[in-house]
């Protein structure tokens, strides 16, 4: 089922949560709502459950308006960053309970319920612990708990409140893989929230990035990562380094540094500042192009594959921050004291709002 | 090895806990803990069954049985049931009503739930005598439609009824806080409306700290004097509570009589007591 949110805004207080937010989703997408906290991606979720009311603005799903739905018949699966499992009950009947308050003519029979149960069990791979109560699991078997009890009432829309936010790294890294599949299997439109960009980039189809209640950038992973709008969007996802200077015949003048400014050319002498990633930051020992910069080497990090080099460029004494493969890094022999030759292989250059009036 | 040192002996010290006082130190603080709580405690419960049975166990059945006794008991009884599920019903109310939602005067709630805490006894008596006897506030009304509340037992379950109040709510508030609303929202969105979420999910979440509050409450009034004593008008047979009839029959020289009325009052604590530790205990295991 297809999810259009229009022009949804929400404040608490003075406060603006959400302003204008508008995001369409088709059926069966994976979507990620990523920003930092306070970017209002919770609040905007509780709307589109009907935990919360918009001030202004419209929710439907697949055509049909929910704004004044009440969440009891919205029929959408909400999993809880802190699991909101059901303490008191064991985890068979924390799944069941979804079929089992349904008014009577709709309730399925205690033999369904008890397959339909066993069916979400195995799901979850906890057929084992079905008996046991959710202070005696896991925070990782708690959240496929948690995710299982949302299945059971088999909803149109799956939404997801930081799923993976209270795991530590390993756990968290198998079960968004494993949401992945299930979601490939079921082709629920699902929803989830989170502030951690790599688990933004490896699971959703989509990303919209939030920031202070409005939407920065909705894209495919490739495409917020590789092609931010705003410097915000390159700051969130991943590292980044900045390079500050003047434009001039569209080129970003840096001190004796020239960079190339691609996609900018109307504004002319203006401060403005290059963004490279780390790993687009190319390390060489002879000075190949008038856009290398000489750099003294600070730090050498290795972390496992990769190796994260810092360096002081010369006359600027700006910090600088380039990653390259063990490989590279081998090839090239660096030393911590070295000077080498930088150079951005793919920058963005944005024009600091202030000044573009 | 040769030079090898066990590392046992040097890990023996660290087997005594820095914080841990020296053994005198804490076999006198534990002597004077006995010693307090059994002048004061246990002597004085001790005392109340002796002097109660000091003069045979025939004395002692008479002064339980006798018809004035039997009325307090009786009406004792009868506050209790009447003040102790509705203190119970609005202690979840309440409690129900600031730990889930938001909502002008939260805060004058709170306060006017504590209020009975921080008034005594006797003045609360005092304000419902100024409310409803024949002089007070609404005097004319009542007298006018032949309800009696002063001198009578509805004025006795009212004071009750305000000097229990907080006792139900102060216990669950700050259970409720802390568990927060998630499991209710969890319970929402699997379809289940606002009276099942009730029944299924917060009642249970609660019910540990909702019995500890009970109990607690049915002790006060059952031994609720203050307030009680102003409104009841000591009417034997009528109006009189078990803790006023004690009071009549000490005054009245009546010893052992009042002391078998007071070991009553007594096992009911104590059974009390008993049933608090339990629950404790019980909600120890579940939380």
């Amino acid at each position: 089922m297809s999810i259009h949110i229009k022009d949804v805004s929400k404040s608490f207080g003075s406060f603006n949560a959400l302003s204008n937010i508008t995001i369409d989703i088709p059926t069966g997408e994976l979507v990620a709502l990523l920003g930092p906290s306070g970017s209002g991606k919770t609040s905007l979720l509780r709307i589109i459950a009907g935990l919360e009311e918009a001030d202004s603005g419209v929710i439907l799903f697949g055509g049909e308006d929910m704004t004044r739905i009440r969440t009891t018949e919205r029929k959408v699966g909400f999993v809880f960053q802190h699991y909101a499992l059901f303490k008191h009950m064991t985890v068979f009947d924390n799944i069941a309970y979804g079929l089992r308050v349904r008014p009577k003519k709709e309730r399925p029979s205690k033999k369904d319920i008890q397959e339909k149960v066993n069916e979400l069990l195995s799901l979850v791979k906890l057929e084992a612990l079905a008996d046991r109560y959710p202070s005696q699991l896991s925070g990782g078997q708690r959240q496929r708990v948690a995710l299982a009890r949302a299945l059971a009432v088999e909803p149109k829309v799956l939404l997801l409140d930081e799923p993976f936010g209270a795991l530590d790294a390993k756990v968290r890294k198998d079960l968004r893989r494993w949401l992945r599949r299930l979601h490939d299997d079921f082709h629920i439109t699902s929803i989830f929230v989170t502030h951690d960009q790599e688990e933004a980039l490896d699971v959703a189809d989509r990303i919209v990035v939030m920031n202070e209640g409005r939407i920065e950038q909705i894209g495919s992973p490739e495409e917020v990562y590789d092609h931010p709008n705003s410097p915000f969007v390159y700051d969130f996802l991943g590292n980044v380094n900045l390079f500050h200077g003047r434009l001039e015949n569209g080129k970003l003048l840096n001190g004796q540094v020239e960079l190339d400014a691609p996609g900018i050319d109307s504004a002319e002498n203006r401060p403005a500042v290059a963004y490279v990633r780390p790993h687009d930051v190319m390390i060489e020992r002879e000075s190949t192009a008038k856009d290398a910069v000489q750099a003294k080497i600070v730090h050498i990090h290795v972390v496992g594959r990769t190796v994260h080099i810092e360096l002081k460029t010369q006359g600027l004494e700006q910090f600088l921050e380039a990653e390259l493969t063990k490989e590279r890094y081998g090839e090239l022999g660096l030393k911590v004291g070295e000077d080498v030759f930088v150079r951005p292989n793919q920058l963005k250059v944005f024009i600091p709002e202030d000044y573009s009036i | 090895m040769a030079g090898h040192v066990p590392l046992s002996y040097g890990s023996r010290k660290t087997v005594k806990k820095a914080a841990e006082e020296p053994l005198f130190i804490r076999v006198f603080l534990t002597v004077v803990a006995f010693i307090f709580l059994f002048l004061f405690l246990v002597l004085p419960l001790a005392a109340i069954f002796i002097k109660a049975f000091e003069q045979g166990i025939h004395v002692y059945l008479a002064a339980i049985t006798e018809p004035d006794a039997l009325a307090a008991i009786k009406l004792t009884l009868l506050v209790v049931l009447l003040t102790v599920p509705v203190n119970a019903l609005f202690g979840i109310a309440a409690a129900w009503a600031i730990t889930k939602f938001d909502f002008k005067g939260k805060s004058l709630l709170t306060t006017i739930i504590d209020l009975p805490f921080a008034v005594s006894p006797v003045i609360a008596g005092l304000v419902f005598v100024l409310l409803f006897s024949t002089h007070g506030l609404f005097g004319d009304l009542l007298f006018a439609n032949d309800i009696k509340i002063i001198f009578a037992i509805p004025g006795i379950v009212i004071a009750t009824l305000f000097v229990t109040l907080p006792f139900v709510a102060r216990e669950l508030i700050p259970l409720m806080q802390s568990q927060g609303s998630s499991e209710e929202e969890a319970s929402l969105t699997l379809g289940a409306g606002g009276w099942k979420t009730f029944w299924l999910v917060t009642l249970p979440n609660i019910k540990w700290g909702l019995l500890y509050g009970i109990i607690l409450c049915n002790a006060r009034t059952v031994g609720e004097f203050g307030a009680v004593s102003v409104v009841s008008g000591h009417i034997r047979g009528l109006t009189n509570t078990m803790p006023l009839h004690i009071e009549i029959l000490y005054n009245e020289y009546q010893f052992s009589a009042a002391f078998a009325v007071a070991s009553l009052m007594s096992i009911l604590a104590i059974v009390t007591l008993i049933f608090k530790n339990m629950i404790e205990w019980k909600a120890n295991q579940h939380g």
